[in-house]
Parts: C-alpha cells; structure tokens; sequence
C-alpha cells in the first residue's frame, strides 16, 4: 500500500511541512516558504519516477497504472514552474500571507495526484473538489484588487455548479449500476440503459465546465485577466489535465466495449470548441484574455485526440499536454515579466520587443509558434499527432477543420509576433526580469524546443501511458 | 554515377549551405555589415557551384532519381530524411540557385537591420531548396513551412507601405486592428499559404494512412495503388494547398500585395522561386501519385490556368504601379505552367516545366529591375515617368530584354516554353485552351511593351525629380548580367533544359497512359 501511495503520502507530508514553517516563520520573511515547497516538489518528482506501474488498491478504487504516474508527473512539473514563478511575486499582500499561498497549491495539487489514480466514483468526486476548492481561493488571493475578488466569485459559482451538474451525472450511474466501481459501469452500460447515458452526458457537462470547453468556457477569459499571473499559468495547465484524466477514465474505462457511442458528442464538442475558442480570441486587445481563448482552442485541439477513440489518440493526447504545459505557461511568464516591468498586459506593450530584449522575444515568439503548431517546436509535433490519429480513425473533416483553424490561431499569434518584431519601441531600455522568472523561461524554452527537435522519447511515455485504457 | 558524388551528400550541402550562411551570419557578423553580405554571396555561392556540377554530373541516360540520400528520422513512424532529384527537381534547383545568388547581390542596398535581413533570406532559401530536393513527404512538408514563414518578417519589416489597398474580408479584419499596408500584405500572404499548407498536411496524412507500408517515401508511395475515391479528394486537396503558393485563380489574391509590398530579394525569390514549389507540388506530388486523380482533375486544373492567364493579363493592364504589373504578369504567367500541366502531353508538361524555370528568370529579373528604378527614381507610378533610357540604358536594355521574354519572343526563353505549352494544348483532349492561351500571350504584349515604352523609350517626363538618374552601378550588375544572361542562353539553347526535363517528365506520363 505504501508503495502505491507513495507520492501522495510524500506530498501531505510536505503541505504539513509548509505549513508548520510557514507558522513560526517571521511574518516579513515568507518567501522562504516558496523555496521549501519548490525544493519538496522537486524531491516529490524524484519519488513519482522511481514509482512502479501496475499497483492497486482499495479494492481497485486507486490505481497506480501508467496514466495516474505519467499524469502525476506532469503535474507535479507543472505545479513546480508555477511556484518557482511565484516565488519573486512582490505585492504586499503576498509577501504576509504566502504561507497559505503555497499550501493552497500543494492541497489543490493533492487533488489532482488522487484524481489521477482514482477509479471509483466517489473517490473521484472527492478528489476533484479537493483540487477545485483551493483555486477559487487562490483567484481571489489578491483580496484588495475588485476584479480579482468578482473573477474569484464568478469562478466559484461556476465551478460549484458544475460540480453539482458532475454529482448529478455521477449518482445516475451509481443508481443505475449499482456500483460505485467505474468498471461496474462500464459493465452496466451493455444494458443500453437510457438513464446511464444521461448520467455520462450530465456528467460531461461538469467536466466541460472545469476543461473549458466551449460553450462551459464564460470563467475563463475573466479570470485569467484578474488573477495573479503565475497562478493563471499553472491554472491554465495543471486542472485542465487533471480534467482530462478524469475524462479518459469515465468516458474510456467506463464505457467499455460501447466506446465508440460516445463519438459523436466529443466530436461535436471538439469542433464547437476550436472554432469558438479561435474565433473569440481575435478581437482580444489583453494579453492574458487571449491566451485564455486561445488555451479554449486548444482544449478543443486536444479533444480530437479523444474523439479518435484509440490508444493513439490519448497518447497523442497527453503529448499535447505536455507540449501545451511548456507552451502555454511559458507564453504566462513572459507575460508576467512584461507586465512587472511595463504595469501593462495589453498587446500594445510587446512593441518593438525584440529590439528590447531579443531573448525574451524570441522565448515568446517560440511558446507562440508552439501554440501556433509550426514545425520544430514541440506544439507542432502535438497537433500533428492528434490530427493523426483522428485521421486514422478516418474523421478527416475534423482534422481539416482543424488544419484551418490553426491558421486563424497564427493570425492572433502573429499579431503579437508583429508587435514584437515588426513595430518600433516606444523606449530602448531592456526589460529585466528576474532571475528566477528568467530561469522558468528557460525551462519552458527548453522543453518546448527539446520536445519539437526530438519528440521521440516523450512519443513513447505517452503510448506507454495510454496502454491500459485500451 | 559520374565525377564520384554518389557517396558525397551533395544535395544536402547544396540544401543546408544557406542556412549555416544564415547562422553565421547571426553569431559571427554582428555590426560588420560588410560581412553579413560576403557571407550571404559565399554560402549562396557554394549552393551554385555544387547545383551547376550535378547539373553537368546529372546522368540524362539513366534517369530517375539520382544524387539519392537517405538516413532514418524517425523510424518507427517511417519518417526518413531521404532525398533525390530527378530532371525537373534539377532544372528547379539550378533556378532556385541562380536566382539566390543573384538576390544576394540585389539586396547590397539593405542597410535596415541587415544581418537579420539576409538570415531570413538564406533560411527561407534553405526550405525551398529542401522542398524540390525531398522524396520524404513528411520532409518535403517540413521544408515548405521553412519556406513560407520567414516570409512574413522579411515583408513585415523590410517591405514597402503605402502602395497596397487593404481591400475584401482582410482589409476589413485589418481596418479593425489597425496595422500598417506592409503588415496586412505580409499577414495576408502568411495566413494564405498556411491555410494551403493546412490543406497539404491533411492530403500528406490521408497518403499516409491509406499506404500500406506506413511510410512517407515518395518512392513507395509511387509504387502503390490509391483507392480512387481518396485519390480524388486528396487530388484537391493538393491541388488547393499547393495552387495557392502557385498563385491560381481565385487564391491568387495575397500575391500581387505580397509581391508589390516585399523588399526586392524577397520578391525576386518568392515570384521567382516559391510560386513554383507550388506548381511543382501539383505536378509531383498530384499527378505524381494520383494517377486517377489526375486524369479525372485535369479538366478542371486547365480551365481555371486558362482563367489565371486571361485574368492575369487583364488585371496587369489595369494597373498603374510598376510592380502590381509584373505581380499580376506572374499571376498570368503561372496560368500557362499550370495549363501545361494539365494539357498531360509530353511536349504540354515540358513546357510546364521549362515556362517554370523561364518565368522564374525573368520574373527575377524584373523585380531586380523595379527595385533599382524604384531606388534611384523613388516612383513606381508608371504614368509619371518616361524617357529613362537617356540617363539609365543599362536597366533599360535589361527591362526590355525581360519584357520580350514575358511576351514570348524568340531567342528568349520564355518563347521555347509558351511555344511548347500551346502545343501541348493543341495536342490535348481540351484543344479550346489554345484560343485563351494564344490570346494571353496577345494581351502580355500589350502591356509589357505599352509599360516599357512608357518608362524608358517614351518620351522624357516634365517631372523635375527624373532629371539626373543614375544607371545601376557596381554590385547592381551582377543580378542584371546573371539573368538576362541566362535568360538568353536558354532561349537559344533549349535543350540544356528539355534534356533533363524530358526524362522526368516522360515516366510520369507513362504511368498516366497506361490508365487511359
């Protein structure tokens, strides 16, 4: 057993760690706090790779399979850059209350690790809300600034709701398969019976909500705009693959051999959601509000891969989300560094970047073309695989569709290029940025080019990952 | 194989010699602008060097595929860096070559930015050379985005405003973010050609899955049978993606802003050069390995070249600005490669090819020419100048020298390949395609000789601004010597390019007649 909860054991070790320090720490020197929790991930994200596959415990309920330790990872690694980004977060009311900062993101990261190995019902409930509470909180961490407090509270009373919409979808099933074993549905569904599938499409409307997906996307551009930078880039990331993961066990693990009835709605969904996501992030003139829409495209990209219904397309799947991390955090920090610099997130003030800081520019201009999905960096390699395997499932219309509207997604990404190239600065002075910022944009760059020259290596954990779904 | 090479990657050089130019120039030449510009003329140097070897080295008596080079990639997904040429990938080449070298000394003038300037240049050169020397789709693909995006800074940053009008659903969704004419020209043109390359990929990945052997290879995909029904729609497919690039009616709108708003390399590369990767991806790529497809598609392909011929020309003698004119010449001209093609008779298809490699000279030449009138003259309104060829007879016998080969003169070569082409369509199915054809060449005529006599040989404007010009000098030159050189040569020559295009040519129509 101990084995099998290893890593979670570790982690509500470390929060219990944190959280004492952060009680006799000296209230002007909280930083320290940030550094303990950065360097326990790190010792965490030691312990996930020296984990082994294959346990089960609890009767099955928690299940240490290659997704739950793949996804576990890419968690922890996300939830580690968005720490060490908070780390030289310099507003005042930060400094007093980091403490409870960090401990908020190592509780909603507890939430997540459980829900990577959860194949019960309940306990997937139950973790989901154990990662979802803490990042209400965290939205409105800035308590003095009113849009951080009405995003918090938008975001609040979305997010309940939809988990209310989750439970209600979930306690169909239970009544219907009288189990709370997501194999037991999935033996319940060759029944056909109508009351499972309202119980998987309520359902599906929950987990909408906390993915994103067009038309469940309204929280998002709203609070991304309010919210602390550096959170936002973990936010973007880390639940969305949490959401994912629970997608794969309820709507693949749970559906058994009746899979691919579920085609038409993903399908239906992952276009809805490309085009919305695309078209909506056109018009936006705040930086953070158009990777938000952006970052809604890109759930819908990733949804494709779900749509194919094959080993393939969750391994293309979670290559995606790994190249979306790296990408997408990236493009946030970067936006952090401009911001503290600049007091601004509007696109205008990316004028004459490059003549700037040429480095910072290039970082953003790759992160862009990895969301953009050009060729040698990691986004390309991830929209070519899912593409890939929804063409093998033969759904080239969806694929196509796709293809074109990537190319509206590169005219909002070139026009922040443009900005940055292309434009003249309004002053000379380079942007500085501070060290460990510095070094989080380095690790996204690399990861972002390492993943697009050669992606072979993280091909193969994905397809290793997504086997025992199949 | 002759003079050694077959152990000696000599396309790879040829492919990735501009690009180590580029690197070089971006760490080594920082502040030396002198060096950026050797370094640029050197590394495209060697692509022409080694490019006229296997010109002379290219074996016309075997044939297929030679200069072969091939290490795995990724191998598990069959993805292998394999390359080759046959003729028509050679006479590409040595015009990709020629037009480089003589684009590296055309833009002496960049001062802005420079360094930055010539590394876009030399990376885009890298992915169209790449592109013509692929026999790996997914490489081939890989190349072409190479090729297509550096273009957007190059025009974005060094391209001139004020001249393009922001017109249609663009000029809308560019009115509402309120950038500049150089930058809605460069958008355009950028997101025109993805959108194309979105269409490729689908097509690539179709091919891909439907082959049995899951492999990229152009060469085992050649050797298999495509369903008929998927060969149809990948046909089009390829035919949207690449026909885009190739500037085919009615997806030909980003080229004329393109072309009229980019710095003159740029423009002598991309009307030059990239126009012809699309022609080229239709022509290998679709009829290549959709033989089906392509006896099924051909009707439609001719019918809309006869419609980018006529309308090309038509739109060309509409237009006041120098070069709005030879942009739409070119949409006219790559009317005629297309219906080439699509004519699929031998003499039709190397005529493609030949007015491929014809229209890229001259098109160079061209734009070299514009930018140096534009330079000195600081016009490209054709109505306000005139008698220029008093103070600059250099660039006024060269102009006229390309004019005569637009309009198909002989001795020049765009005659031997409108002269081929319009046989081919005689000899065609479609024998109508003649009368549009002969009557583009016609109106070429009309507005090539009517704008050359306008600027240079008319009378001499009353404007006080064009009373002392200079005539090109010094670097200037060498661009205008290379091209009208070569323009001529292969005018009185043909067969230095019919050779090897002929044996390219002639195994591909064998596959289609065997179906006929």
């Amino acid at each position: 057993m101990r084995s099998a909860l290893g890593i979670e054991i570790g982690l509500a070790v470390l929060m219990l760690i944190v959280f004492l320090v952060g009680l006799v720490m000296p209230a002007g020197d909280k930083r320290r706090v940030g550094v303990l929790t950065a360097i326990g991930l790190v010792i965490l994200l030691g312990i996930s790779w020296r984990a082994e596959a294959g346990a089960e415990i609890f009767n099955g309920a928690f299940v240490q399979d290659e997704l739950a330790l793949f996804a576990k990872r890419l968690f922890i690694v996300a939830t580690l850059i968005g720490v060490l980004a908070s780390l030289p977060l310099r507003a005042v009311a930060f400094a007093r209350r980091a403490t409870e900062y960090y401990v908020a993101i190592l509780a909603s990261l507890l939430g997540m690790l459980v829900l990577g190995s959860a194949r019960d019902l309940v306990l997937l409930f139950v973790a989901f809300e154990l990662m979802s509470i803490p990042l209400y909180y965290l939205a409105g961490f800035l308590k003095r600034e009113p849009e951080a407090v009405e995003a918090a509270l938008k975001f609040f009373l979305v997010g309940t709701v939809s988990s209310a919409v989750l439970i209600y979808g979930l306690s169909f099933l239970y009544g219907i398969a009288g189990t709370t074993d997501i194999r037991g549905v999935a033996t319940a569904m060759t029944t056909g019976h109508p009351m499972l599938l309202l119980g998987m499409l309520l359902a599906l409307g929950g987990l909408g909500f906390k993915i994103a997906a067009f038309p469940f996307h309204m929280w998002v551009p709203d609070t991304y705009e309010a919210a602390s930078t550096p959170f936002v880039a973990w936010l973007s990331v880390a639940p969305k693959a949490a959401g994912f993961i629970v997608i794969f066990r309820l709507y693949l693990e749970g559906m058994g051999d009746r899979v691919l009835f579920w085609v038409p709605a993903a399908t239906g969904l992952a276009a809805v959601t490309i085009i919305g996501g695309n078209l909506m992030a056109i018009p936006q003139q705040n930086i953070k509000r158009l990777l938000a829409y952006s970052g809604v495209a890109h759930i819908g990209y990733m949804l494709v891969g779900f749509a194919a219904v094959s080993a393939n397309g969750v391994a293309m799947m979670l290559f995606y989300l790994v190249a979306y991390l790296f990408g997408n955090m990236g493009a946030f920090l970067v936006v952090e560094a401009v911001a503290q610099a600049e007091g601004s997130e509007g696109i205008a003030a990316y004028r004459g970047l490059a003549q700037r800081s040429p480095i910072l520019a290039l970082s953003m201009l790759l992160f862009l073309l990895s969301l953009g999905g050009i060729p040698f960096v990691a986004g390309f390699w991830a929209k070519l695989y899912v593409f890939w395997a929804a063409a093998e499932q033969g759904l080239y219309w969806l694929v196509l569709l796709g293809a074109v509207l990537t190319v509206v997604a590169l005219f909002y990404y070139l026009l922040v290029a443009k900005r940055m190239y292309i434009d003249a600065p309004d002053r000379r002075d380079p942007i500085p940025v501070a060290p460990l910022l510095s070094f989080c944009i380095f690790v996204c760059v690399l990861g972002v080019v390492l993943a697009g020259i050669y992606p072979r290596p993280l091909v193969i954990a994905a397809l290793r990952a997504a086997s025992p779904l199949f | 194989m002759p003079l050694g090479l077959s152990s000696f990657p000599v396309l790879s050089i040829i492919t990735w010699s501009p690009f180590v130019g580029a690197l070089l120039i971006m760490f080594l030449a920082r502040r030396n602008a002198l060096l950026v510009r050797w370094l640029a003329v050197a590394s495209t140097a060697v692509s022409l060097i080694l490019t006229l070897v296997i010109y002379v080295a290219y074996d016309r008596e075997a044939a297929g595929f030679q200069f072969y080079e091939d290490v795995p990639l990724v191998a598990p997904l069959g993805i292998n860096y394999q390359l080759g040429i046959d003729g028509m990938s050679l006479l590409m080449l040595l015009l990709t070559s020629i037009i480089i070298f003589a684009g590296a000394w055309a833009s002496w003038t960049v001062k802005v930015r420079s360094q930055e300037f010539y590394a876009l240049l030399l990376v885009l050169v890298t992915g169209v050379y790449g592109v013509f020397v692929s026999l790996d789709l997914f490489v081939l693909f890989l190349f072409y985005e190479i090729a297509v995006l550096p273009m957007y800074l190059l025009i974005g940053i060094w391209g001139s405003s004020g001249e393009v009008r922001p017109q249609g659903i663009f000029g809308w969704a560019f009115g509402r973010t309120g950038v500049g004419t150089k930058e809605y020209a460069a958008m355009k043109l950028t997101l025109y050609l993805l959108f194309g390359s979105a269409f490729i990929l689908v097509g690539i990945l179709a091919l891909y899955v439907a082959n049995d052997s899951s492999s990229f290879s152009f060469l085992e995909m050649e050797l298999g049978q495509f369903d008929p029904r998927l060969q149809s729609w990948v046909f089009l497919a390829f035919y949207v993606g690449f026909g885009i690039l190739a500037g085919i009616w009615p997806l030909h709108t980003w080229s004329p802003d393109g072309h009229a708003s980019a710095p003159t390399a740029v423009s002598m590369l991309h009307a030059g050069v990239l126009m012809k990767l699309g022609a080229y991806g239709v022509v290998r790529l679709g009829m290549g390995l959709l033989p089906d497809a392509t006896l099924q598609w051909s009707w439609l392909v001719g019918t809309i070249a006869c419609i980018n011929i006529v309308y090309g020309a038509f739109s060309a003698m509409a237009q006041t600005d120098l070069k709005y004119v030879i942009a739409y010449s070119s949409v006219s001209h790559m009317g005629v490669v297309m219906l080439g093609a699509a004519t699929l008779t031998e003499v039709g298809l190397n005529g493609s090819v030949y007015q491929m490699f014809a229209h890229g000279i001259m098109t160079g030449l061209f734009f070299a020419l514009v930018g140096l009138v534009y330079e000195k003259a600081h016009s490209r309104e054709i109505f306000k100048m005139g008698g220029f060829a008093r103070m600059m007879p250099g660039i006024a016998t060269a102009f006229t020298i390309a004019g005569l080969s637009s309009l198909g003169l002989p001795a020049t070569a765009g005659f031997v390949a409108e002269l081929l082409t319009f046989l081919g369509a005689w000899q065609s199915s479609y024998s109508w395609w003649l009368i549009p054809a002969v009557g583009g060449a016609y109106l070429t005529a009309i507005y090539v000789l009517r704008v050359t006599k306008q600027i240079f040989w008319g009378p001499p404007s009353p404007d006080p601004h064009f009373q002392n010009l200079p005539d090109a000098r010094g670097p200037e030159w060498a661009a205008l010597w290379i091209l009208v050189f070569v323009i001529v040569l292969f005018g009185v020559w043909p067969s230095l390019a019919l050779a090897p295009v002929d044996t390219a040519t002639m195994p591909l129509l064998n596959r289609l007649w065997v179906l006929q």
